[in-house]
C-alpha cells in the first residue's frame, strides 16, 4: 500500500520522471536523427566534390580535312589548338602556348615527313598551319597525315585523328570528277511525295510519337528512322524509349520497346531487321552507346564508340558502323557480331562510309561546292563535283543506287531552306527534284533521309506529328 | 515502466518526426545545393584582349558538366554535379548554364547590354546575363550583330527563339560541331548539329574579338 503522501509525491515525481523521459527521449531521437543527417549529407557531399581537373591537361585541336581536293586548292592543313593560357589563369582568354607537327606521306605507304606547324596569327580559324611539298600535294595518289599537337607549356598532346600512324586521315584529289552546276536554287517548286507512309501525332499513345521535354529545349522528337526490305518504315521514338514499326499506310504501327537513353539518336537497320541505335549523349564520363536490338526489339549488346561523339550510324558491311569525331571518320562499331575495342576502332577509321565489296564513299562540301567520290583500293574510281549558286549547308544523304549515286544536300538562304536531291550517273544528273521537308521538331543531325530500292524516304515534322514521306526516284 | 515506455514513445515520435523532416531537407537541398555551396557573385574582370582560341578553351573547361536553366555556373570535373533537376523548375540552383547563359559567359559579355566590353566571369561565378536565345538571335545588346549563316566560323553562335550553341568547328559533310548548354538530359557538351542551314536559326556574332 503506497502512503498518500508518499503517493502524491510519488505522482509528482512519476510527472517529472515522465516529462524528463520525453525530453531526454525527444534529444535522443534528435541526436540519432541529426547524425544520420549528417552521414547523408557527407554522401551526397562526395558526389558533388569530385575534384576539377588539373586546367593544364586539356588539349583539343579541330581539323577540316580535305578529303577530297581539286586543281586551286590550298596546299596546306590547318588547325586550331585550344589548351590552357600559360599565364596561369585557364579562364584568362588568351592563346596557349601550343605547337604540333603534322606527319604526312604521299599515298598510303611509306615513311611520314614530319612537317612542323607555325602560327598564322592573322587567321581567325586554322590558326596552326602546315605547308604542303608538293611531292605531297601534287602526289597522283593523294597523301595520309596526322598530327601531334601538344600544349607547349604543360606537355599535353593529343593526336588527330587518334590512332595516328595506324589510321592516318586521307586526302584524295577528284579524278576526272563530272562536273555538274547547279545554279540558283527555285524555293517553293518542291516535288509532291509519291505517297505518305507514315504518320503519328505527338503524345504518348501506342500510335503517337512522343517529344522531349524542357525549358529553352526546342521541340525534340522522332529523331531518326530508316526503312526495310520491304518498305516498313521504323521510326525512333525515344522519348517514349521505343520504336514504331510502319507496316503499312493507314495503319497503327507495332510498338518496339527499346532500352534507350530517351535523347536524340540516330537509327539504321540491319539486313536481318536488326535495330541499331547511335545515342549521341553519353552516360557520366563515358563515351556514348551504340546500341543492337534484334527485330522485335531484345537487346543484343551495347558497346561505347571510340570518339567523344559520333553524329550517325548506318549499317555496314560487318555491323553498325559511326561517324566518330574529332576523328572524323567513319569507323566500325562491331564486327560480325563482335564489338571492337576503342583502340580497334580506331584502327579502322576512314574518311569514307565503306560499302559492301570493300569501296567507300566520301563527301565533302567545300563551300557552295559538293564533292562526291566512289573510292577503290586503286583510289578513286568515279566523282563528281557539284557547284551551288545558293548556299549549301550539310550533305544529308550519298549513296550508291546501282552505277549511280543518290545525293540530298540542304540549300538554304537566311529564311528558306529545302534539299536538293540529285541522282547521279556518269554523264553528269540522272534526276533531280527538290523536297521541302519541314523538321519542326529536332532529329539527330543526319537522319533525314533514307534510300530503299529506287525510292527515297524523308522524316519530317509539323507542330501536329511526324511523318515519312516516300520519293519514287524513276530511274531504271 | 510507464516513465520508460513514455521516453522511447517520444524517442520514436522525435526519430520519426526529425528523420523524415531531415531525408524530406536532404531531397531538397540535393538540387540546390551547387550554387549555394560552390559559385560566387564576385565581380568581373573587365579585359581588353580576349580572343576565339581563349573563349573555346573556356567552353571546353564547361564540357562534360551540367545544364540549369537560368543557371551560370559550373565547376571543370566532368560530371553533372546536379543531375536530374526538375526540368520546369529554374530555381533548383544546380550545376551549369543554360544555352543563353553559357553563351554569355563565354563570349564575356557585360550584364549592361549597351556596354560592347569584355569581362571575364570565371566558372564558378553564378550569372546568367541579361539575354534570350531570342534576344541573341535578333542580335541584341551592343556587343552582338546579326551575321549571315554562310559565314560564319568559330565561335560565332546559331541561335533560334528557343536556343543558342556556338561553333566549335566545321565537318566535312558541311555539319558543324556546337558547343552548346542543350539542356537537363543532355548537359554542355559538343554535339554535330544542321543549325547553320535550318531556317529556324540565324547566325550572330560577337564583336571585338583580338584575335
Amino acid at each position: 500500500m503506497t502512503h498518500p503522501r508518499a503517493g502524491r509525491l510519488g505522482t509528482r515525481d512519476r510527472r517529472r520522471g515522465r516529462t524528463l523521459a520525453a525530453l531526454t527521449g525527444a534529444a535522443a531521437g534528435a541526436t540519432v536523427a541529426a547524425v544520420l543527417l549528417a552521414l547523408a549529407g557527407s554522401a551526397v557531399a562526395h558526389r558533388l566534390d569530385r575534384a576539377d581537373k588539373p586546367p593544364g591537361d586539356l588539349i583539343e585541336a579541330t581539323h577540316l580535312p580535305p578529303l577530297l581536293t581539286a586543281p586551286g586548292d590550298p596546299t596546306e592543313l590547318r588547325y586550331d589548338i585550344y589548351c590552357a593560357a600559360p599565364d596561369g589563369d585557364p579562364e584568362s582568354g588568351a592563346p596557349c602556348d601550343a605547337g604540333g607537327t603534322v606527319y604526312v606521306r604521299p599515298g598510303d605507304s611509306g615513311p611520314f615527313q614530319a612537317l612542323p606547324l607555325r602560327l598564322d596569327a592573322s587567321a581567325s580559324t586554322g590558326r596552326y598551319v602546315a605547308e604542303l611539298p608538293e611531292s605531297v600535294s601534287r602526289a597522283p595518289a593523294g597523301f595520309s597525315y596526322y598530327a601531334v599537337l601538344r600544349n607547349q607549356r604543360s606537355g599535353a598532346t593529343t593526336t588527330l585523328p587518334p590512332a595516328g600512324a595506324l589510321a592516318p586521315q586521307r586526302s584524295r584529289p577528284l579524278s576526272a570528277p563530272v562536273a555538274i552546276r547547279l545554279g540558283t536554287h527555285v524555293f517553293g517548286a518542291a516535288r509532291r511525295a509519291s505517297a505518305r507512309v507514315a504518320a503519328a501525332a505527338w503524345g504518348g499513345g501506342p500510335d503517337e510519337v512522343g517529344l522531349e521535354q524542357g525549358p529553352q529545349l526546342g521541340p525534340i522528337g522522332a529523331s531518326s528512322f530508316d526503312v526495310d526490305a520491304t518498305g516498313a518504315v521504323v521510326v525512333l521514338d525515344e522519348a517514349n524509349r521505343r520504336a514504331l514499326r510502319f507496316e503499312r499506310p493507314g495503319r497503327g504501327p507495332r510498338i518496339l520497346p527499346l532500352d534507350v537513353r530517351g535523347t536524340i539518336a540516330d537509327l539504321a537497320l540491319e539486313a536481318d531487321g536488326g535495330i541499331d541505335v547511335l545515342e549521341t549523349v553519353a552516360e557520366r564520363g563515358e563515351t556514348p552507346l551504340v546500341r543492337a536490338f534484334d527485330a522485335q526489339g531484345r537487346a543484343r549488346g551495347a558497346w561505347h564508340i571510340a570518339g567523344a561523339n559520333a553524329s550517325a550510324v548506318r549499317a555496314g558491311p560487318d555491323g553498325p558502323v559511326a561517324l566518330q569525331y574529332p576523328a572524323g571518320q567513319w569507323t566500325p562499331v562491331v564486327e560480325h557480331g563482335r564489338g571492337l575495342t576503342v583502340d580497334e576502332q580506331r584502327r579502322r577509321g576512314r574518311a569514307g562510309r565503306p560499302l559492301p565489296g570493300g569501296d567507300e564513299l566520301v563527301v565533302q562540301r567545300v563551300g557552295r561546292e559538293a564533292r562526291v567520290a566512289i573510292v577503290g583500293r586503286q583510289g578513286v574510281r568515279r566523282s563528281w563535283q557539284i557547284e551551288s549558286d545558293t548556299p549549301l549547308a550539310e550533305i544529308q544523304l550519298a549513296e550508291p543506287l546501282g552505277s549511280r549515286v543518290v545525293l540530298v544536300m540542304r540549300v538554304y538562304t537566311e529564311a528558306r531552306d529545302e534539299f536538293e536531291v540529285l541522282v547521279l550517273d556518269g554523264s553528269g544528273v540522272a534526276s533531280r527534284f527538290a523536297v521541302d521537308a519541314p523538321a519542326w521538331a529536332e532529329t539527330a543531325p543526319l537522319a533525314r533521309f533514307r534510300l530503299r530500292g529506287s525510292a527515297l524516304y524523308a522524316l519530317g515534322s509539323t507542330p501536329a506529328g511526324m511523318f515519312v514521306d516516300r520519293y519514287d526516284l524513276e530511274v531504271s | 515502466m510507464r516513465t520508460i515506455r513514455s521516453a522511447h514513445r517520444t524517442f520514436a515520435l522525435a526519430f520519426v518526426a526529425l528523420f523524415a523532416l531531415a531525408v524530406a531537407a536532404t531531397a531538397g537541398a540535393y538540387h540546390t545545393r551547387f550554387v549555394a555551396n560552390t559559385c560566387n557573385y564576385n565581380a568581373p574582370q573587365p579585359t581588353s584582349y580576349f580572343t576565339r582560341d581563349g573563349s573555346t578553351t573556356v567552353a571546353l573547361y564547361a564540357r562534360y558538366e551540367g545544364y540549369q536553366w537560368a543557371g551560370g555556373c559550373w565547376n571543370d570535373n566532368d560530371v553533372d554535379d546536379s543531375p536530374g533537376d526538375p526540368t520546369q523548375d529554374p530555381n533548383t540552383g544546380g550545376e551549369g548554364g543554360d544555352c543563353s547563359g553559357f553563351t554569355f559567359k563565354v563570349w564575356r559579355e557585360s550584364t549592361n547590354t549597351s556596354d560592347a566590353g569584355a569581362y571575364q566571369w570565371n566558372k564558378l561565378r553564378f550569372i546568367h546575363g541579361p539575354y534570350t536565345a531570342d534576344a541573341f538571335r535578333t542580335g541584341a545588346g551592343a556587343p552582338n550583330v546579326t551575321y549571315g549563316k554562310a559565314g560564319l566560323i568559330r565561335m560565332d553562335a546559331l541561335a533560334s527563339p528557343w536556343h543558342i550553341g556556338m561553333i566549335y568547328a566545321a565537318n566535312a559533310d558541311g555539319t558543324d560541331q556546337i558547343v552548346e548548354a542543350k539542356g537537363e538530359a543532355y548537359g554542355t557538351n559538343i554535339w554535330t548539329r544542321t543549325y547553320r542551314g535550318d531556317s529556324n536559326y540565324g547566325g550572330v556574332r560577337r564583336l571585338g574579338w583580338s584575335a
